[in-house]
């Protein structure tokens, strides 16, 4: 009963965090209501007795990725003017357009409540998780760290060139 | 009505000696907090051959200064309460509570005494007993820095958003350092639950020395403090707010919601203290003092009441916490400031190498002891 009403209070707060988020004009504030849908995702996982993975949520996505997703939107323009919304027509469009992907949303939604439901779902111990990641998947990790490696090499020397050409 | 409480007896029992808790080790905390804003001032005193603050008084009672947290405090209370006329009023108002609330919290996983029976019932001396205690320090901390940034952005003021933009670099790039130190530490434990290491802190490593962290990991340590000071914000890091000369990220507040900055920064030394203390130095911990009583390397024993056993536990850990505040409030008055670059340089070319190294060779020398 407990862990059902704290899914259902978290649940609604990512809910409605996010759906302020999609109205929020200004970006630096939308940033922080998605920080605040993050937070609550952990709260959902907390309620699941899912330790690890709340925790990883908050360390990797609200204490990480929102970090600098929010110090990258402070320094532009934008954060710092008050634009005026969009015209009528396009706000109907859009709105039209984001009903379209809900109903959508919703119709997927039904077959993954089959998937979810099922009792093989369940959180594992860190132990559980190290030894598969460093056991039989030990070469794929390996080389994800590499992909990434070579990501920031590459975005480092790509920002690098454009600066010397101007 | 008597059944409501027989049928919920444990439940009721658990929600009782935590609320019990948290209200005695955070008004502890407080109330320390208090006090070392007045220990900053004296130990500063004492290091440029000042008296420092002696002259609040109530009654004529003056006590050395002793008075003068509470001092502050209401002059703090009185103090015109500005917000910038283009500021961001909600946001304004939320980031003191950003910077404060994440390291309150933090106090919940951290283990200030083993347990004490109370009418044969065990009471563990610690608000929060998770499994991944030092993962839930690591996540909470990095939330602090939101608490910089929303204050300097919210202030709409160039100045105070240069000062966020130093402040969330310089805790971004300690963090990792912050975490990579523990990583040593967890190898040789093997939990991440903070009372659990505690607990394995209290072996004795060749049958009289006690197995502390810093017996283990004695740069780690250094690394740790170093990074944790960094977090901190304080000198010789302070770039992000030093408070006679740069301008930092709160420069637009004013009252209270100032207050709660510095006050967030003096509980945040004590978080520092506790963890250095929790992690490195034992925790609550007396060498060879265990539930009976005092056990010797040597085969003497001293058969303690199990209360005083629990009271030497809880005042070592406050006397280590005591000690590590002092510490870093000494290292604050005797260190000059890094330079921007020297900060940046430090962490990501020196420390960051370093705290890498420290877990290979953590690892190479559990693989030859043949403890993996």
């Amino acid at each position: 009963m407990m862990i059902t009403a704290a899914i259902c209070v978290f649940g609604g707060l990512a809910a409605l965090a996010t759906l302020l988020m999609i109205f929020q004009r200004n970006p630096v504030k939308a940033a922080l209501l998605m920080l605040a849908a993050l937070l609550a995702t952990a709260g959902i996982y907390l309620a699941l007795s899912a330790q690890l993975l709340a925790i990883l949520q908050v360390i990797l996505y609200a204490g990480a990725i929102m970090t600098l997703f929010i110090v990258a939107l402070t320094v532009t323009p934008a954060a710092w003017r008050d634009k005026p919304g969009p015209a009528l027509i396009k706000r109907v469009i859009g709105l039209a357009a984001a009903a379209v992907i809900l109903a959508e949303l919703l119709k997927l939604s039904t077959a993954l409540k089959a998937v979810a439901a099922s009792p093989e779902f369940s959180e594992t111990g860190t132990l559980e998780i190290a030894r598969l990641i460093f056991g039989p998947f030990v070469f794929q990790f390996e080389l994800l760290s590499l992909i990434i490696l070579a990501s920031i090499v590459g975005a480092v020397a790509l920002t690098a060139k454009r600066r010397t050409a101007q | 009505m008597m059944d409501f409480f027989e049928a919920n007896k444990d439940i009721l029992l658990f929600a009782g000696a935590a609320a019990v808790k948290v209200l005695i080790f955070l008004n502890a905390i407080m109330g320390f907090t208090a006090l070392l804003t007045l220990a900053e001032r004296k130990v500063s005193a004492l290091m440029q051959d000042r008296i420092g603050p002696n002259r609040a008084s109530v009654f004529g009672l003056a006590l050395n200064g002793l008075f003068h947290p509470v001092a502050d405090g209401i002059k703090m209370v009185f103090k015109e309460d500005f917000v910038p006329g283009r500021a961001e009023k909600l946001l304004f108002t939320l980031a003191p509570f950003f910077a404060l609330v994440p390291v309150l919290a933090l106090f919940a996983v951290i283990p200030f005494g083993d347990h004490v029976m109370i009418f044969g019932y065990k009471f563990d001396l610690l608000i929060a007993d998770l499994p991944l205690g030092l993962f839930f320090v690591l996540a909470l901390s990095g939330l602090a820095i939101y608490g910089v940034f929303l204050g300097g952005w919210a202030s709409k003021n160039n100045f105070a958003l240069l000062g966020a933009m130093r402040g969330a670099a310089q805790m971004i790039s300690y963090e990792v350092v912050l975490g990579l130190t523990l990583v040593g530490l967890l190898m040789i434990y093997g939990s991440a639950g903070l009372q659990d290491m505690v607990r394995a802190q209290g072996r004795l490593l060749f049958g009289f020395l006690p197995a502390w962290g810093i017996i283990y990991q004695p740069f780690a340590f250094i690394l740790f403090l170093t990074a944790a000071i960094a977090e901190n914000k304080r000198t010789p890091f302070d770039l992000v707010e030093g408070e006679s000369e740069i301008i930092g990220y709160f420069m637009e507040y004013s009252s209270m919601r100032f207050a709660t900055f510095m006050f967030a920064e003096f509980v945040e030394i004590i978080l520092v203290s506790m963890l250095a203390a929790t992690l490195f130095f034992g925790g609550w911990q007396v060498p060879y003092l265990y539930d009976p009583g005092f056990i010797f390397p040597g085969g003497q024993t001293l058969p303690l009441n199990h209360y005083i056993v629990a009271a030497m536990q809880v005042g070592a850990f406050a006397a280590k916490t005591i000690f590590f505040s002092w510490l870093m409030l000494v290292i604050r008055w005797t260190l000059p400031r890094f330079r921007f670059d020297q900060l940046m340089n430090l962490c990501w070319k020196t420390l960051l190498p370093l705290a890498l190294l420290n877990i290979l060779i953590t690892g190479a020398v559990m693989l030859a002891l043949g403890k993996i």
